[in-house]
């Protein structure tokens, strides 16, 4: 007997920390027919590459990888919003018969003369690595006649998990970097990797580096522009927040320019005020030190009394996490522990055996650790740690619902900003508001006074342990 | 663009997600594609978005050995475990462009599956062929639904072998009705259709297919089942073939359709109308229902009627000679077209992203001054819009980006509505669909007018 028993096979990928020693097994490919809530390569690459706003973004395939990723995730842009827009090739019978080689390269030049865009990405799909175009080749020709970077992402869907199109987009940016000459503003240049200005998190923490004097050349790839990524081998540190998707990036530039990087999150008061602590130690300037400290210490104050007055509600209240990355799955557990709550599930779609050790370190005796987790397990888990929150994203939030559980969504479709001081007073109204809406308390089953239908409450009282289940 | 090679924000979505909108009108059916693990999932999220209910999908989860050898052992291995997990009524396996592409013989695995493995003895598995490359979402639809008609009568003999007159006996005997859907119904939509159904006597004599209801609009109850509550039962379905005559609302524009297969093979008479959306519309399936069975509309429905007919009288001076585009599903297109005539206004444009031929020719004769364009993407709708002075923009949610830059508010109807709330409440089909559609309307050029 695992934790639950769903499906055969999925028992390695469950562990609760403290009762068993095994060894979670992760980062490998999902089991058919389970309903894991992970998505491909090709998503993987578009995440990370799609927030670069003046870059246009073709897809080469049939419509539908287009379709569903068409303006959906909430990365905001100061400027440019050629991003929004959906570019497909949208191929059709005769060009998977005979080749979608030549209608690829017609459509990149009748979209770079319409748009003008200073590169272009072409992304791959499933059928496209099945009939075999040579991408590279078309990208290659197409670049050297518009004189404009066209680069290929390799993200055809099946060629493994999410991991795999990080790193794809990863490679795509890599080949980006360096391609213009640029004098940094300051003696202190940074680049900000695995940050993705969702819901505009990156205008949260910007300023304060700033106000260090810090210059942020390049953002990976939150309102980023093609240039800034061009110049961004210029920083002389990179802060690497969302690590699975951009460590692989990091020791690329590393390796080549001798950038060295940092892992850091902009979540949480803690993190933050680590985060800023980590980039001026780095200079170890005494003003840039100082400056941190005098920001951490101001910021904090400030926004303290409002997150004491949502923890006043929160304390006591169980958390299940349920992330993309391990990097945000982490955060949150000391961002759960600044609002009083304790954490009862935690798991992550494409963490590694690493991260998972991580994670193992810092959540409490009793948490349920899950890999790549399913709507059948995650509903059995719910119930069964007795959440009261569950964070995720859109996938998992009407799971939550239907459990009447509440639900905070911490990935690219949320539109709150969660980052920096004033990012963690948002998380901890966005919690509170649902933790402590009255839906929650409103009776599921109406008490008629003609049928002896006994309310779900009451059953719940009698049998606490199977009662949620089973009713 | 139509002269292009590229389509620049899509109107239309591919064949997989139209096969789980008919898959999910099934009782306790669970959907699964063969493909990479991303269809799914980004159709769960797409579906998720739009109903904002969970929606599962199972895939097969193909990798590149399967890619490369095949994916049968996937499939089962799938089916296998979505059985054990979620133990349906019944399956849908649609197939993705990898499995097409790379040419696995999906029939063949589920009949070694269903010989193999003991679970899966007297389960229903469905199976249809939905490449992407091969048409939108409506030919996956209608591929589906003929795919579930097709697969579950099948038992009954074909019409050449059965006894003519003992089968016409029958027929003539049977009272009922098969009511086909077209794509762009809501859950709301079909539980019109059946208290209407209802409130006639008839709710035990017609098939509703597919019934989405309740799958993709449940009540919040004690527990949850991963397995939605209603659907069109299977064993309904099955008797299909026997009925006297089938009703197919929308559908006309794609080549497969259920209706016209029950015609063909058991002689059941299928007659094709447009999507109820307006009077005339929803007048046609009332007195089709009513030529069918000899019974007489509820008067609860004349009533409706009536106040559906004051609405028009009440909107008609706000709306008259508004000037509209309407994007979306065929159908649903070229219904609020109707709708938009029949108060006066001018559907102006009328577009949809399907290359559905006869889409252009059903537009025009409902209203000749129309632009109707077929196959279209939103850059080409936009461009139309700048150019024909456009008021008004009635469809589905991704027409956000030309309503803020033309700043011309939009009515958002049908799939996908993902920015705002009630999409399975929301009704536009029959006399109080159109009496709704037509406050919705009106009230909103007075809300542009009020803040001017």
């Amino acid at each position: 007997m695992g934790i639950i028993d769903v499906f055969d096979g999925r028992e390695d990928h469950i562990l609760r920390k403290g009762e068993e020693c095994g060894h979670l097994s992760c980062n490998n490919e999902s089991l058919a027919g389970a309903v894991s809530q992970r998505a491909c390569v090709y998503s993987g690459a578009r995440v990370v590459l799609n927030p670069v706003t003046d870059a246009l973004h073709l897809i080469h395939g049939p419509i539908g990888c287009a379709a569903y990723t068409w303006d959906i995730r909430g990365s905001s842009t100061s400027g440019p919003d050629l991003y929004k827009t959906s570019f497909s090739t949208d191929m059709g019978e005769l060009d998977v018969v005979f080749g979608g080689e030549k209608r690829l390269a017609s459509a990149i030049r009748q979209l770079a003369a319409r748009y003008r865009p200073p590169a272009i990405f072409v992304y791959s799909t499933c059928i496209v690595g099945v009939i075999g175009d040579d991408l590279g080749a078309v990208c290659k020709s197409a670049s050297k006649e518009l004189g404009i970077p066209v680069i290929p992402v390799r993200s055809e869907g099946f060629r493994g998990n999410k991991n795999e199109g990080y790193k794809a987009a990863c490679s795509a940016l890599f080949e980006l970097i360096g391609t213009e000459q640029y004098t940094p503003k300051g003696r202190y240049p940074i680049n900000l990797l695995g940050e993705y200005n969702v819901a505009g998190d990156l205008w949260m923490i910007e300023p304060f580096f700033e106000e260090m004097g810090l210059e942020i050349v390049a953002s990976f790839t939150g309102d980023s522009r093609v240039k800034d990524i061009q110049r961004s081998h210029t920083a002389k540190l990179n802060l690497v927040q969302c690590s699975g998707s951009m460590t692989h990036l990091a020791k690329m530039v590393e390796e080549k320019y001798g950038i060295p990087y940092r892992r850091v999150s902009f979540f949480g008061l803690h993190d933050m005020a680590f985060a800023l602590r980590t980039a001026a130690e780095f200079f170890d300037v005494p003003e840039i030190v100082s400056k941190a400290e005098e920001i951490i210490a101001r910021e904090t104050a400030r926004v303290r009394p409002e997150i004491d007055a949502h923890r006043s509600r929160l304390e006591g209240k169980k958390a299940a996490i349920y992330m993309g990355g391990a990097a945000k799955a982490v955060s949150l557990v000391k961002g759960f522990e600044e609002l009083g709550m304790s954490v009862v599930i935690i798991g992550t779609q494409t963490g590694d055996s690493d991260d998972y050790k991580k994670i193992a370190r810092i959540v409490k005796d009793g948490t349920v650790i899950i890999d790549d987790a399913n709507p059948l397990e995650l509903k059995e888990l719910l119930i069964k740690q007795r959440a009261n929150l569950l964070v995720a994203g859109v996938k998992e939030r009407f799971l939550a619902y239907k459990l009447k559980i509440a639900f905070c969504d911490f990935n690219h479709d949320r539109t709150v900003s969660f980052e920096g001081f004033d990012g963690m007073v948002n998380f901890a109204r966005e919690v509170d508001i649902s933790v402590n809406s009255p839906v929650w308390t409103l009776p599921t089953l109406r008490e008629s006074p003609l049928t002896q239908i006994v309310p779900e409450e009451r059953i719940r009282e009698a049998r606490p342990q199977e009662a949620r289940a089973n009713v | 663009m139509s002269d292009s090679y590229s389509n620049v924000n899509p109107c239309h979505m591919c064949m997989p997600m139209g096969s789980v909108l008919a898959f999910r009108g099934l009782e306790s059916c669970m959907p699964i594609f063969h493909g990479s693990q991303g269809c799914s999932t980004y159709m769960r999220l797409y579906l998720a978005h739009h109903f904002r209910e969970p929606v599962d999908i199972a895939s097969s989860a193909l990798s590149e050995k399967g890619a490369v050898y095949g994916g049968s052992a996937n499939l089962k291995k799938g089916l296998k475990n979505l059985i054990h997990g979620y133990k349906p009524k019944a399956i849908g396996v649609a197939t993705t462009c990898l499995a097409e592409t790379i040419g696995d013989d999906v029939g063949q695995i589920i009949r070694e599956f269903q010989q193999e493995e003991p679970l899966a003895r007297g389960l229903p598995i469905i199976h249809v062929a939905t490449p992407s490359y091969r048409g939108s979402h409506e030919e996956g639809y209608a591929n589906a639904l003929q795919a579930i008609v097709q697969q579950t009568v099948a038992d009954l003999p074909p019409r050449d072998r059965l006894n003519r007159s003992k089968l016409y006996r029958r027929r003539s005997n049977s009272s009922s009705l098969n009511l086909i859907l077209g794509t762009a119904v809501s859950p709301a939509d079909v539980r019109y259709l059946k208290s209407m159904l209802r409130a006639w006597g008839l709710e035990l004599d017609v098939t509703i297919l597919p019934d989405i209801s309740e799958t993709f609009d449940a009540p919040l109850s004690p527990g949850l089942s991963m397995m939605p509550e209603g659907g069109t039962p299977l064993a309904d379905v099955a008797r299909m073939g026997l009925s006297r005559q089938t009703i197919t609302l929308g559908g006309r524009f794609q080549e497969s359709s259920a209706g016209a297969y029950l015609e063909e093979r058991f002689g059941v008479p299928n007659t094709v109308l447009p999507l109820s959306i307006g009077l005339e519309n929803s007048d046609r399936f009332v007195s089709e229902v009513e030529r069918a069975t000899d019974m007489a509309l509820p008067r609860e429905y004349e009533l409706e009627r009536g106040r559906l007919l004051d609405t028009m009288v009440d909107v008609h001076k706000y709306l008259a000679e508004v000037r509209a585009a309407i994007f979306g599903d065929t159908e649903m297109a070229i219904g609020l077209a109707k709708l938009l005539c029949e108060v006066g206004a001018v559907p102006a444009i009328v577009a949809t992203g399907s290359k559905s031929p006869g889409f252009i020719e059903a537009v025009r004769s409902i209203s000749p001054g129309s632009k109707a364009l077929a196959g279209v993407d939103f850059s080409d709708i936009q461009a139309e819009v700048k150019k024909s002075e456009i008021e008004i923009l009635i469809g589905t949610s991704n027409g956000r980006q030309i309503s803020k830059a033309e700043r011309i508010p939009l009515v958002r109807v049908g799939l996908p509505c993902s920015d705002r709330v009630g999409a399975g409440r929301q009704l536009t089909i029959g006399y109080e669909g159109a009496g709704r559609l037509l406050d919705t309307l009106a009230n909103t050029l007075m809300e542009g007018d009020s803040r001017r």
